[in-house]
């Protein structure tokens, strides 16, 4: 394996790693809320407000946390993807980088899709 | 008992299941939350996705740093697998649940049967580890798993096809579908297995991201049923990675295999909905 890609793994496998953990311990949080409030999951959760999401973390609202985690899990992989970009983009591998704003291109086309059609 | 609880327990079931097996998550959380907790196969398959992510995103981190992962083979691919997963999470929408049920039943007789097979061959003593020779090993040469580009061949364009494929599976069923990446980069790419392996889980995150995406987006996830089962999933996997070279793999197998059986019935079941 060359160089770029050997300097580039670690640090891609600390932003999923980090984005993993810190995802997790958001949903754990709300999940701790929802069984201690006595809520049945089987209730039918709220729907995603954006705009919403960190007033209920800082209310304490069981899905201001459940949210929050749920995106930054979402986002992880794009997240890692973008770190690649960035790693190829510095070792000069114009092709990769065109690979990665690629998939990223496909992941937005993904949430505008979503949008028109929901 | 509280439900968050069973959802939670079951979440951990279902992760250390398929953590120990070498099976993703998905494969048994959209039955478990199906069929035990009678929800929507749909809202299941959301659910679902939000796990796979979890622990495809975990372990990948690991075989990135232990350099197993094939970055740039894994990231052409999963250009194709997000294009594959963005259709499917279209079409999801679209086709009736009962025909998910149908599919989902064909995809567990499908598993059921591979391992089977897997089994048999292990009891005729066949040769079937990871470090087992790809087909195609002899079009590269000597010293392809260190050079990252060696798999990009003149194959790739089947490769691509079956990405896309890869993609709408995962989509529609709520599964990484490492179940047709591996076999697709060790057979026609000739990546060794361990190597096509961690390449899969790599690629799953995105592709289960993509997808997951049109699901968040379409008001197809439930955060009150994504949090204990995501939580137990996560947990689950975890032990299960740990604890998996303790266990018996053979009567796990068996027993699983007649889990997956059952559970095609009721799939096909719904689908006809009978009962």
């Amino acid at each position: 394996m060359d160089r770029g890609a050997a300097d580039l793994e670690p640090a891609l496998a600390r932003v999923l790693q980090a984005g993993t953990y810190v995802s997790i311990t958001l949903v754990a949080v709300g999940t701790v809320l929802l069984i201690a409030g006595g809520i049945s999951p089987l209730a039918g959760g709220p729907a995603l407000h954006i705009e919403r999401v960190l007033s209920d973390v800082a209310e304490g609202r069981p899905e201001g946390f459940l949210w929050l985690g749920i995106l930054g899990i979402c986002v992880t992989p794009a997240l890692r993807v973008a770190g690649a970009l960035v790693g190829f983009w510095r070792r000069g591998e114009r092709d990769m980088v065109a690979v990665a704003l690629l998939i990223l291109a496909v992941v937005a086309a993904g949430v505008a899709t979503g949008l028109l059609a929901g | 008992m509280d439900v968050g609880l069973l959802m939670l327990a079951g979440g951990i079931a279902a992760g250390a299941f398929g953590s120990i097996l070498g099976l993703g998550g998905g494969l048994l959380i959209v039955p478990l939350l199906t069929l035990a907790f009678g929800l929507p196969l749909r809202e299941a398959v959301g659910v679902s996705l939000v796990c796979v992510i979890v622990t495809s995103s975990a372990s990948a981190g690991v075989y990135l740093q232990r350099k197993q992962a094939n970055l740039r083979l894994g990231m052409v691919l999963e250009l194709f697998t997000a294009t594959g997963a963005i259709i499917g999470g279209a079409i999801a929408f679209l086709i009736d649940e009962r025909l998910l049920a149908g599919l989902f039943a064909i995809l567990l007789v499908y598993v059921a049967a591979t391992m089977l097979g897997g089994l048999r061959r292990r009891v005729t003593a066949e040769p079937a580890t990871d470090d087992e020779t790809p087909p195609h090993a002899h079009a590269v040469g000597e010293g392809v798993e260190r050079d990252d580009r060696a798999y990009l061949s003149g194959r790739m364009p089947v490769a691509a096809v079956g990405s896309v494929g890869a993609g709408i599976a995962s989509a529609l069923l709520g599964i990484g579908g490492g179940l047709i990446k591996v076999p697709l980069m060790h057979l026609v790419l000739g990546v060794p297995l361990r190597i096509a392996t961690a390449t899969s889980n790599l690629m799953i995150g995105i592709t289960a991201s993509a997808s997951a995406i049109v699901y968040l987006v379409r008001g197809g996830i439930d955060a009150y049923v994504a949090g204990p089962t995501a939580i137990g999933v996560f947990v689950g996997a975890t032990v299960g990675s740990r604890l998996g070279h303790r266990i018996g793999q053979r009567q796990l197998r068996v027993a699983f295999v007649l889990v997956l059986l059952y559970t095609a019935v009721e799939m096909a079941r719904r689908a006809l909905a009978i009962g």
